[in-house]
């Protein structure tokens, strides 16, 4: 690495660092500012330049007004963090062997620097950072993709993502509904035949990686059966047997946390004096224990919301699912430079803006948290 | 009451509403023929197009002056209707079809093509096929020649300058500099003898003198690069190399006899583009909406990572033998899927490189499956700028001590053919030299022993490098056992994902390192080429002076009339070619044509030999066999042909055109 690259990553953490230090005040206010930017961006694509302004006012305005201010804290870190993980990414491909023009036949000097020139790739990293961020700014665009030519990153993810999120919410409401019901039902009788039944059921979840899932579920159901089909998209039929391989290593973690969450609550004292003044089970269970049990399922449903509606590439290519999931590991392999750096954005502002509602829901579910903010 | 519960399932219902309210989109007509297509296609650009799922498709979009015909596996009349060739083999008159059109309607016309060559020979454009049109007068000079001047004087000069500071200076860092400026590839044009020999010199030192004169000899160059660039910019197109006398007639220029031009004007690189759609739509123009073809079908719609379909072009000229209405072309890297897809009767074609290659043994017993020879050779390269791999002795011994039939049957099992030399067997015409090279672990081990090495000792432990995958790494495994074992030398596999693996044998960081090569044109010349003297594809550092004059020899054979002789005493078998020679004087032209064709096979043999047989920087494992699946109902898919007079023609490139195929009854429903 260069002296440039290394200081710019300094400056990076260093701004970072200055975030945490601003007053209650400064936070709010460039929090606002952020936001506006942030949905301007956004909004820019559907509504045009005009609409992203205004909306991107309307959000600052709102923000700086009634923000809560976990909110607007993170909404600050945000932008800086972006910026950084664009640097750092940009310098992990840069330093990676191959170039996106590496090919099979070996292009002659000439002809890589005319097509460096039209896809706006130099061959310095720093370079490329400056003109990625200013056509990102400026334009409002994720570049050029150089493996998937003709087209901009943004048009190939954009049919992507909804792709991956319709599939990621049914394995996420599976997931938790199947993880949940187990987890809670076992955590109630630890030790009894129900727990060494939930919790052998969640080893084995967590333990088979999905293509093994996966390929079982198309011996039995697509070739033995020949009830669902073995890949494809454009039915819901198609919808099942990705959804349930997608949700099954889900489905065991939440299980666990569960149970555990259970077993710690039912210990508490105040479900021994709901018992005593003659709550009937079920209504201790339902009113007092379940909030307590799912707080930690909650928690890791921030993550895993993120990463289960960026799609999986091995759940994609086996089911043959237009997805997202594919771009990242494509990207990858191909060096297709702005394809990485978008997928990374994507994941990165799923990551941030779950973690924001994990925050705000356990806010609704835990009074001690809310008092906090 | 509830109200955590009740919060939880209000947002399980909304997430699930959402979900299906992104299930809306309408459904399609089923297709008459569903085809695996492998990964997305990068671009339907036939100027750009490298891969195989492109070509596939970029086939059927689009037509050049001729096509290859999947009935008779031959190049017939494509956009031409007829042609004529000069008697000296250079000149090509084509007439079009008067009804030749494009998609939109636009008649297909003599400038769309000589548009469409000229853009793809325009550096700027990056086509990595440029090259097929070279045979073609002033193509390299109007492609290449700017980019070279620039090279020698932007790079090449400057840096030959600071290197002249530190003159005298060894060979060793001679080579090197050559390797790092790309010395090469403006020389190679420029053809002059005394830069040549320098660039050549691998021992002893290079003197102050030698480079200030190799410096003024590329000053000469640049110019006359450039102004045979200049030159190429005003002519070509208009008077030299490809000219469009009127809308329905393309003449086309060669710079010598090229025997496979034919096949390279049904190859996907010489396709016309529509001039009007690139400047309205730029990079994008290929996308539904706007592209616009001129082949038997056209695009109808494209979900990216899902399917491509195709419909039939009304406008095609040949639209009456077009029997598909509908094709989909399924885009998937997982080949597992691929398979399932074909059992379930999803897909009904299941192309060669799309299934999982260990499940060949498998599906080889199946009625639909069928296989045919094909023109790709599996090979090692080996590093001949490291020790030892820089005596011929030992790269030897490590050929001869390959069992390759135990590779073909026991690692591989489709009946693919062991490989002793380069050029896979098939091509008309074309008789492979005799090798020597079949397998002798006595004679493997005394070559080793007179290297220096007795039994394997003193030995340095060497590096076999493949790029990752299953088929590689048993290959390796093998081929490293049978080296430990026939000459005790300790050779270790390992894999690198494909752009690292790239890298590191482009920079020489390897010892030996697997490759493959198919043929872009069904000619000797399409493997050969790859071995000049740092051609981009040799990456092996071996060089051969008689190697290069022989290739180059068989691009013009003319060249050899002048002063044959002092060539003809380095060859293995001199005297048929001076009958050839013979021949081409005294001959009736026709005469002469033919012996011209079989003069230029006897220079490439000649020449395969000493790659093979004396110098061996490369060792040639196997030949591929590829084989498909294919639904009874698909029609018109021929791994091979019987020809009236009983011989048997093989698909050697496994091309299948859409154009020729058709199936019984709809496509099956979908399970």
């Amino acid at each position: 690495m260069s002296a440039v690259e290394v200081g710019a990553i300094a400056a990076g953490v260093g701004m970072l660092a200055g975030v945490a230090w601003l007053p209650p005040k400064a936070t709010r206010v460039i929090g606002s500012i952020f936001g506006g930017a942030l949905v301007f961006g956004v909004a820019r694509g559907g509504l045009g330049v005009t609409g992203g302004v205004v909306a991107g006012a309307l959000l600052a305005v709102l923000l700086a007004r009634f923000g809560p201010n976990t909110v607007l804290r993170r909404v600050t870190f945000l932008l800086p963090s972006l910026l950084l993980l664009v640097f750092v990414t940009t310098l992990l491909m840069y330093h990676a062997p191959g170039s996106p023009f590496a090919g099979e036949k070996v292009a002659t000097p000439q002809v890589e620097a005319a097509l460096r020139a039209h896809f706006g790739i130099p061959k310095s990293a720093v370079e490329f950072f400056w003109i990625y961020v200013r056509r990102l700014v400026v334009d409002g665009s994720l570049g050029p993709s150089v493996k998937v030519q003709g087209r901009m990153v943004e048009t190939l993810l954009r049919p992507a993502l909804p792709v991956s999120i319709a599939l990621g919410l049914l394995s996420l409401v599976l997931a938790a509904a199947f993880g949940l019901a187990l987890g809670i039902r076992a955590g109630l009788k630890p030790n009894s035949a129900a727990d060494y039944v939930a919790t052998g059921l969640s080893a084995i979840g967590l333990s088979l990686p999905s293509f093994v899932i996966g390929a079982i579920l198309i011996v039995i159901f697509s070739l033995k059966l020949g009830w669902l089909p073995v890949a494809g998209w454009g039915d819901l039929r198609h919808l099942v047997l990705p959804a349930v391989t997608l949700a099954l290593p889900y489905a065991a973690y939440i299980a666990r946390l569960a149970r555990g969450g259970t077993i710690e609550v039912m210990s508490q004292d105040f479900i021994r004096t709901a018992r005593a003044k003659g709550v009937p089970e079920a209504a201790v269970v339902l009113r007092h224990a379940l909030k307590g049990a799912i707080l930690p399922v909650v928690s890791y449903l921030g993550p895993a919301a993120a990463g289960i509606m960026t799609g999986s590439f091995v759940v994609e290519t086996l089911f043959g699912i237009p997805g997202m999931g594919q771009w990242f590991v494509r990207g990858a392999i191909n060096r297709d430079y702005s394809m990485v750096l978008g997928t990374a954005l994507v994941y990165a502002s799923l990551v941030t803006a779950f973690n924001l509602v994990v925050d705000l829901a356990y806010a609704w579910l835990d009074p001690r948290v809310r008092s906090d903010a | 009451m509830y109200r955590t519960l009740f919060g939880i399932l209000s947002v399980f219902a909304a997430a699930l509403l959402l979900v299906a309210l992104t299930f809306s989109s309408t459904v399609e007509v089923p297709a008459d023929l569903r085809i695996a297509n492998g990964t997305e296609p990068k671009t339907l650009d036939p100027g750009i197009m490298t891969g195989i799922p492109e070509h596939a498709i970029g086939d059927a979009l689009f037509e050049g002056l001729t096509r290859f015909d999947g009935n008779t596996l031959k190049q017939v009349p494509g956009v031409a209707s007829s042609w004529e060739l000069s008697p000296d083999g250079t000149l090509y008159t084509f007439k079009l079809r008067p009804d030749a059109r494009w998609s939109d309607g636009h008649p297909v016309t003599a400038s769309d093509f000589v548009y469409s060559w000229k853009r793809l020979l325009d550096p700027k454009v990056g086509s990595e096929y440029a090259y097929m049109l070279f045979p073609l007068e002033l193509a390299e000079a109007y492609s290449t020649y700017a980019g070279h001047a620039a090279s020698i004087g932007d790079r090449i000069l400057p840096a030959l300058a600071s290197l002249e500071q530190s003159a005298p200076i060894d060979a060793k860092t001679w080579q090197a500099f050559v390797r790092d400026q790309h010395v090469n590839a403006p020389l190679r044009v420029l053809g002059d003898g005394a830069l040549e020999n320098l660039l050549a010199r691998r021992t002893g030192s290079i003197s102050a003198a030698e480079l200030a004169a190799f410096a003024r000899g590329l000053e000469r160059g640049q110019s006359r690069l450039l102004a045979e660039n200049a030159e190429a910019r005003a002519h070509f197109g208009v008077d030299r190399g490809v000219m469009a006398p009127d809308e329905k007639t393309l003449v086309v220029k060669l710079r010598a006899p090229t025997p496979y031009f034919l096949q390279v004007l049904s190859h996907e690189s010489s396709m016309p583009v529509p001039r009007w759609a690139l400047e309205a739509h730029g990079d994008s123009w290929f996308l539904p909406g706007n592209i616009v073809s001129n082949g038997p079908f056209r695009l109808a719609s494209w979900l990216v990572n899902d399917h491509i379909r195709l419909e039939k072009n009304p406008y095609y000229w040949g639209r009456s033998e077009v029997r598909l209405e509908r094709v989909d072309m399924l885009s998937n890297d997982n080949m597992m899927t691929n398979v399932n897809l074909y059992l379930t009767g999803a897909i009904d074609l299941l192309p060669h490189s799309y299934y999982p290659q260990e499940l060949a043994p498998e599906l080889r017993k199946r009625s639909d499956f069928t296989q045919s020879p094909t023109l790709i050779v599996y090979f090692y390269r080996l590093n001949v700028t490291k020790k030892p791999l820089d005596d011929k002795r030992v790269r030897k011994a490590l050929n001869l001590a390959i069992d390759r039939d135990s590779i073909t049957k026991n690692v591989l099992g489709l009946g693919q053919k062991p490989a002793y030399t380069l050029v896979p067997p098939g091509i008309p015409g074309y008789v492979p030299p005799a090798s020597a090279t079949e397998r002798n672990v006595a004679e493997a081990r005394r070559l080793l022993a007179e290297a220096g090495f007795p039994d394997g000792k003193g030995f340095p432990r060497l590096g076999l490098l493949y790029n990752t995958n299953e088929d590689h790494k048993r290959i390796a495994e093998v081929v490293t056992d049978q080296w430990r074992r026939a000459l005790g030398i300790d050779v270790t596999a390992y894999n690198q994902e494909w752009q690292s693996y790239l890298e590191t044998t482009r920079a020489f960081k390897y010892d030996i390192a697997r490759y493959g090569w198919g043929a872009d044109y069904v000619d000797p010349n399409s493997f050969l080429d790859m071995f000049v003297t740092n051609g981009p594809n040799n990456q092996t550092g071996w060089s051969s002076a008689l190697y290069d004059r022989l290739i180059q020899l068989a691009g013009d054979v003319s060249l050899l009339s002048r002063d044959p002789e002092p060539l003809l005493a380095q060859l293995r078998e001199p005297e048929p070619i001076r009958e050839l020679l013979h021949r081409i004087e005294v001959g009736a032209p026709a005469e002469g044509q033919r012996a011209r064709e079989e003069l230029r096979f006897r220079l490439l043999r000649e020449a395969e030999a000493i790659l093979v047989d004396d110098e061996c920087p490369i060792i040639p494992v196997f030949f591929y066999t590829v084989g498909m699946l294919a639904r009874p109902r698909v029609h018109g898919v021929a791994m091979q042909v019987r020809l009236a007079d009983g011989s048997v023609l093989q698909n050697l490139q496994d091309r299948q055109p859409l154009r020729d195929i058709w199936v019984d009854g709809p496509h099956a429903e979908r399970p």
